[in-house]
């Protein structure tokens, strides 16, 4: 299995350990991950803001340096994932509109054809590798660790542009889980916004759903919240002690990302999925329920 | 037999409460066809609203087990398929006062309307006399947005709304400020435009919950693009979202790559993140977070993305 992967700006930088879990995960399971040759940040759901054509040319010339490859574009982010999918779905269903990309990609030596698929790690689990074979790789199955599944908006919705499964229920993290060993636990904000996008305009707001989105799952059980997106990571995680601040409750819950929770039952050690760096240390608790070297 | 359990919030006006309804199942009906049946055959006392019975008048919208759906609309079938079970939970819409069960109090969100003036300010082209011509072109940039039937849905999906009721517009509101400031007749947009900014604007979070949700498909989150750019035209761009948009346009012409470093001083000014930000840097740098020596590099091809740049200012966008 071969994808063209788009790591987003994220994993080079404050989730950095996104981008040694995944590939230390995608390197056991077999997966092989070519990362695109001078992809630019997605525009992170705010170029549009500035800029609507300018957003779809610059994910064109994304998706483009990915079909050079002839294979489909992965991405861990699902800010990414939307972005790169709105721009691909806009532009295979307007000619007008990918003929005057296509005029600026020129510029840059490149054509966007429409040949590849974007997809997100989550998925691509599911659909390309299956989740039987995933089931197989498991060495140290996540026995007792109880996660709150916490999706994140842009894997799901809108629909019409992601589609994977079915956005007021989707399941394919539960079924991931599932396949490790976990026990995922119901709680109210499976679905909710974490409020990265708006941190600095909406700040108190998004302190707020924070705090609701880490006292959620607490009060439903949970050992661990575990996210598909570096996004909902940072902001659950980083901000986590700025949220605390003004909040009687406890609201202390570990941020894991997907790959991390993956590696984990896959036989690596805390550390070598470098879940040492999160802000809300997740070790202490991980400990309680699964053994380490 | 196979029954489907309503769990209704009712409320009297004082206090609230859940009460439980069963229902035998029968296949092809809608949910208003359930909350009908259950007024009729067990509970006259069951409040909600409806009327057209075909997506149009927007009055018979509610939430069921957290999703917000046009009743009449809305298949039972649908509904029971997508949560994997027969138990449903209904409540009145969110972020909206509730009068009696299911029904929603609508007077003071419209009176919040119209602060965005939601009607023509008329060009001086034309008058009520002559009328206006607008082209084919022209109609269609208002033919989406008009479709809104005032149901509610995006408002009770709107998580900015549900932590700021009293800062934040209604999308449906928001929807309304759009539909004017791109119409052709309109002779002063700004009108619509300006009240939006000074209501928040910037603090949508993005969550896609009322373009998802939205019976006629009115892509929302676009139209907030377009009243954020507009104000950006307009010169306001010094506001935090402002400047936090641009910090993402300027890094990927100049790097290709976000810079997270200088983020937030781009966003909110050196001295705010110098007096702001030190103890969140310092616990990011303390946990190998975040490198404050790391530069990113120019990605392979900048040259050809800038010249994307260039070519996209000479873009004609609609």
């Amino acid at each position: 299995m071969k994808y063209g992967f788009f790591p987003g700006c994220t994993l080079e930088s404050a989730a950095e350990e996104l981008m040694i879990s995944t590939k230390k995960v995608a390197s056991a399971l077999g997966i092989e991950l070519i990362e695109l040759e001078g992809w630019t940040c997605c525009g992170a759901s705010h170029i549009q803001d500035v800029d609507d054509f300018l957003g779809v040319a610059v994910n064109a010339r994304n998706i483009a340096l990915g079909e050079k490859f002839d294979a489909p574009i992965l991405t861990v982010c699902n800010t990414c994932t939307l972005m790169l999918r709105t721009a691909k779905d806009r532009l295979d269903h307007d000619e007008n509109l990918k003929d005057k990309v296509n005029e600026g990609l020129q510029q840059a030596n490149l054509e966007y054809r429409g040949t590849s698929e974007v997809t997100h790690l989550l998925w691509a689990l599911i659909r390309d590798y299956g989740l039987e074979n995933l089931r197989k790789k498991v060495k140290r199955p996540l026995t007792g660790l109880k996660v709150a599944n916490f999706y994140g908006c842009h894997i799901v919705r809108p629909p019409k542009i992601m589609g994977f499964e079915n956005h007021m229920n989707p399941q394919s993290m539960e079924m991931v889980a599932e396949v490790l060993g976990a026990e995922s636990v119901e709680f109210d904000q499976r679905l909710a916004c974490c409020g990265f996008h708006a941190v600095f305009p909406a700040e108190k707001e998004v302190m707020g759903m924070t705090r609701i989105n880490c006292l959620s799952p607490k009060a439903a059980g949970a050992d661990c919240l575990v996210t598909p997106c570096p996004l909902c990571q940072m902001q659950l995680d980083m901000y986590q002690p700025d949220a605390q601040k003004g909040c009687d409750e406890n609201i202390t819950m570990p941020i894991l990302h997907l790959p991390q929770l993956i590696g984990l039952a896959l036989g690596f050690e805390p550390e070598e999925l470098a879940i040492n760096r999160h802000i809300m240390d997740a070790i202490p608790t991980l400990k309680k329920t699964l053994t380490f070297a | 037999m196979r029954k489907i359990t309503f769990t209704i919030k009712r409320f009297d006006g004082n206090k609230d409460w859940l009460q439980r309804y069963d229902l035998p199942y029968e296949n092809g009906k809608t949910l208003l066809w359930a909350l009908t049946k259950i007024r009729e055959e067990q509970d006259p006392t069951l409040n909600f609203t409806s009327a057209c019975r075909h997506a149009i008048c927007g009055s018979c919208a509610i939430r069921v087990n957290g999703n917000s759906f046009l009743t009449c609309k809305t298949a039972l079938d649908e509904i029971l398929d997508t949560f994997k079970t027969d138990d449903l939970k209904c409540e009145p819409l969110g972020n909206f006062d509730v009068v009696r069960d299911l029904v929603i109090d609508w007077k003071p969100k419209l009176e919040k309307m119209k602060v965005v003036k939601p009607w023509i300010i008329p060009k001086e082209s034309g008058s009520p006399t002559t009328g206006f011509k607008q082209s084919e072109q022209e109609f269609q940039k208002i033919a989406s947005p008009t479709d809104c039937i005032l149901c509610g849905i995006c408002a009770s999906e709107c998580t900015q709304l549900a932590m700021n009721q009293e800062g934040y517009l209604e999308p449906f509101i928001l929807n309304r400020a759009y539909r004017f400031a791109v119409d052709s007749r309109d002779g002063a947009p700004e009108e619509h435009i300006r009240p939006v900014l000074e209501n928040d604007l910037w603090k949508c979070v993005h969550c896609m919950q009322c373009v998802s949700q939205c019976p006629k498909d009115i892509n929302l989150s676009a139209e907030v693009a377009y009243l954020r750019q507009e104000t950006m035209k307009m010169g306001e761009t010094q506001n935090l979202g402002a400047r936090h948009a641009y910090a993402f346009h300027d890094d990927v012409k100049n790097k290709g790559r976000l810079n997270e470093m200088t983020l937030p001083m781009k966003t909110e000014g050196v001295v705010k993140t110098a007096m702001k930000r030190v103890p969140f840097a310092l616990r990011m740098i303390s946990k190998g977070k975040i490198n404050p020596l790391h530069m990113p590099k120019e990605v392979e091809g900048i040259a050809g993305v800038r010249k994307i740049y260039e070519y996209a200012k000479g873009v004609d966008q609609p």
